[in-house]
């Protein structure tokens, strides 16, 4: 009678082990770094319905450790089954063999709207091998957003088209509003917002940081007095009070500060990325339900050029050390078809597909970003160049945080800005 | 000749664990800073460049201020402020008032609760408090009308390094004091009593019989303060990210920032060999000042 219990047991035991075997699911781990989370998760929930057998674990990570962190986890084979990087990452993540070639998977196809051809900055994602080591997810770019009714309280009608312009219109929107004009982040961090803005006024001017010459090799392109120039520029809007002063406290886009600050109406223009611009028009309208929207968006600044902003933007790629491909490019596959994860979930993003960029529909008052889409351009040459974007971003914003704080001068801070650049270029250059 | 054997046997996995968890670091460490490793080549490694990473840290006009900010800022006036709060508040706490008020235990429970809090939450209550928008501190100097506009505490200049200062002091003083109040109960009362009917003042009775008692705490809790503070990253990486500018970049935030944002592993590495090399020579002080005397007799 013991036996055949103990029989009955263990039958039960094996069984039981054989059938949840059997339900077994994959779960794969996805890196995401944006704030939108939440949003995410959602779309993730939907994924795992339409896939009985796979979990997605999501990962956080801040932007500005992730690329270190991913790094490191890549070198020992434990990066991630998915993750998520700028476009800039790509290349140099695939020439430091922390991601796992894509080629034989794109063959298959089930990309996107209209097949891999139709994605932007495929350039990007290719490694110096010629292979195909990510996939584009999203687009943006900056442009200005600026509260209309706030210009108009001023006297203006419309959004300044040049850098001296807007200078002027801030210090006239202080003086007749008692409110600030142009807001933006002066604080330092390893990825500061100073670092857009500064190129966006260089590049109006024709200038560059870093140029390929025709004999394939890379040089620093811009002088002192042009760094100086852009630094003394910004920190007019420091030093003559232009700038809220809680911005020397942030040093994000993105940043509650720049949020708020439009929100309340404490500033009239910044210049961010859509998917800020968009979290800007929603927090309004949920703290004045019913009443029309004052933001508008608008090109940016320009200059001898045309108002040029950097074409950014996210991409998926998968780790070299994922034992689940198959779970892994389902997903990817999911996260590029509009449909559930930007009609309903990510709804401020812009997949990175042409033919969702021509039918994006951006949204009352957010109309500039498809204006402005069409004239951003590419990192280019600091992408591919021996002076890492990371290396500049970084430098740059602490030079100009150097003299936003008074620590040293517009032109001082340039020459050791450009000496440094010019040091590592010297270093990597091949 | 049987009892060395058994001692080299029982030391051995003390000293297993010490070769793998920290020769072995130190040692691939010191290779790593020879070399121009990449954090995109970490898997390849990189090429051997000799003293170069050496050379060009020790020549950097940016090391110079980043070695005052370590060594003057955080460390100096960090362990300063921090020994001489510390003894101030444990004499205060020893004090007869405490005692009388029957304050001694809440006065010694409030101590502990910064030293509880980890410095990451103190971190964020301390920016919370400083915030320019909508932090305690700005809102009641406006209200009192002391200043017109918000202070960006920590983008400024004049600021910052007195607002990290004051977050390290709040977090770590507690050790510091709790381990003074220690060394003061240990002061017979007998000698005070003595003290006090031939009489000697309070300040005299702390002059000359507290603090000669203290002196050897003193000299333990400024050596550790020391180790802690030299180098440490949380407190300036997370309050400023080692801004504005450059103006709080310590040798720490260095390392990581030439590491893990300009992606120079093999410079990052020379970096932390110069940084292991300090902390040895306060090591070397802490063995012949403190440990000899402590355990001078299983030395002898």
């Amino acid at each position: 009678m013991f036996i055949k219990r103990i029989r009955t047991l263990v039958l039960i035991a094996v069984g039981a082990m054989t059938a949840s075997l059997a339900l077994a699911q994959t779960t794969i781990n996805f890196r995401f770094h944006d704030v939108e989370a939440n949003q995410m998760r959602q779309a993730l929930d939907e994924f795992e319905k339409r896939n009985p057998g796979i979990k997605v674990n999501l990962q956080r990570a801040n932007w500005s450790d992730g690329r270190a962190q991913y790094l490191r986890e890549a070198a020992v084979g434990s990066a991630p089954d998915v993750v998520q990087i700028v476009y800039v990452w790509a290349r140099p993540f695939a020439a430091s063999g922390a991601l796992k070639p894509l080629d034989d998977l794109i063959a298959k196809g089930g990309l996107g709207i209209k097949g891999w051809s139709d994605f932007i900055a495929r350039d990007l994602a290719a490694g110096p091998d010629g292979k195909t080591y990510a996939v584009p997810f999203a687009t943006d770019t900056f442009a200005l957003i600026y509260n209309h009714e706030l210009l108009a309280a001023a006297g203006f009608q419309s959004p300044p088209k040049t850098w001296p312009e807007m200078l002027a219109m801030s210090r006239t929107i202080r003086e007749r509003t008692g409110k600030q004009g142009f807001g933006f982040p002066t604080g330092s961090c390893g990825t500061p917002a100073i670092w857009f803005y500064l190129n966006f006024y260089w590049w109006s001017k024709g200038v560059n940081l870093v140029e390929e010459a025709p004999n394939g090799k890379f040089r620093i392109s811009i002088n002192a007095e042009q760094v100086a120039d852009a630094f003394n520029y910004f920190n007019t809007y420091v030093k003559d009070g232009l700038n809220p002063p809680s911005m020397a406290s942030s040093c994000s886009f993105g940043s509650p500060e720049m949020v708020e600050g439009l929100v309340n109406g404490d500033f009239a223009m910044a210049s961010m990325a859509d998917f800020t611009a968009a979290r800007v028009l929603d927090t309004w309208n949920k703290r004045h339900p019913g009443k029309p929207n004052p933001f508008r968006t608008a090109l940016h600044p320009a200059d001898i050029k045309p108002s040029t902003t950097h074409f950014g933007g996210r991409m998926v790629a998968l780790a070299p050390n994922t034992k689940n491909v198959d779970a892994a490019w389902k997903l990817v596959q999911f996260l590029t078809q509009p449909e559930p994860t930007f009609t309903k979930h990510l709804t401020g993003y812009t997949p990175s597909q042409l033919e969702a960029v021509r039918t994006q529909q951006f949204g009352p008052g957010m109309e500039g970003f498809r204006e402005q889409l069409l004239l951003a351009r590419s990192w280019g040459p600091y992408a591919i160049g021996p002076v890492s974007i990371p290396f500049m971003w970084n430098a740059s914003g602490r030079s100009a945080g150097s003299v936003f704080i008074r620590q040293k001068t517009a032109e001082q801070a340039a020459q050791e800005f450009v000496a440094l650049l010019n040091a590592e270029l010297a270093k990597h250059q091949k | 000749m049987k009892n060395r054997r058994f001692v080299w046997c029982a030391l051995a996995p003390a000293f297993l664990l010490l070769g793998c968890f920290y020769i072995y670091p130190i040692v691939f460490n010191i290779q790593n800073s020879l070399t121009d490793t990449s954090l995109f080549q970490l898997r390849q490694g990189g090429n051997y460049v000799g003293s170069a990473n050496y050379f060009e840290l020790f020549t950097s006009p940016e090391f110079g201020r980043v070695l005052w900010n370590t060594a003057f800022w955080l460390t100096f006036v960090g362990v300063a402020l921090r020994i001489l709060i510390g003894l101030g508040l444990a004499l205060a706490l020893h004090s007869r008032t405490i005692a009388r008020y029957r304050l001694k235990t809440f006065a010694r429970l409030a101590l502990i609760v910064p030293w509880a809090t980890p410095p990451i939450v103190s971190i964020i209550i301390f920016k919370w408090l400083l915030d320019p928008r909508v932090g305690d501190i700005n809102q009641a100097l406006l209200g009192m009308g002391l200043i017109r506009e918000p202070i960006a505490f920590l983008g400024s200049a004049h600021w910052v390094w007195p607002v990290i200062l004051l977050i390290v002091i709040w977090n770590t003083l507690p050790l510091v004091t709790l381990s003074f109040v220690a060394s003061l109960q240990s002061v017979p009362d007998e000698l005070i009593e003595a003290a006090e009917m031939d009489g000697a003042t309070a300040l005299q009775v702390a002059r000359f019989i507290h603090l000669p008692h203290l002196k050897p705490a003193i000299i333990v809790m400024v050596l550790m303060s020391t180790f802690w503070t030299f180098n440490n990253f949380v407190y300036v990486w997370l309050t400023t990210g080692a801004g504005p500018g450059f103006l709080t970049n310590v040798m720490a935030t260095d390392v990581y920032i030439k590491a893990f944002i300009d992606g120079r592993m093999g410079f990052s590495s020379a970096m932390g060999v110069v940084m292991a090399a300090a902390m040895l020579v306060f090591g070397v002080i802490y063995l012949r000042v403190v440990a000899a005397r402590e355990f001078k007799d299983v030395l002898r």
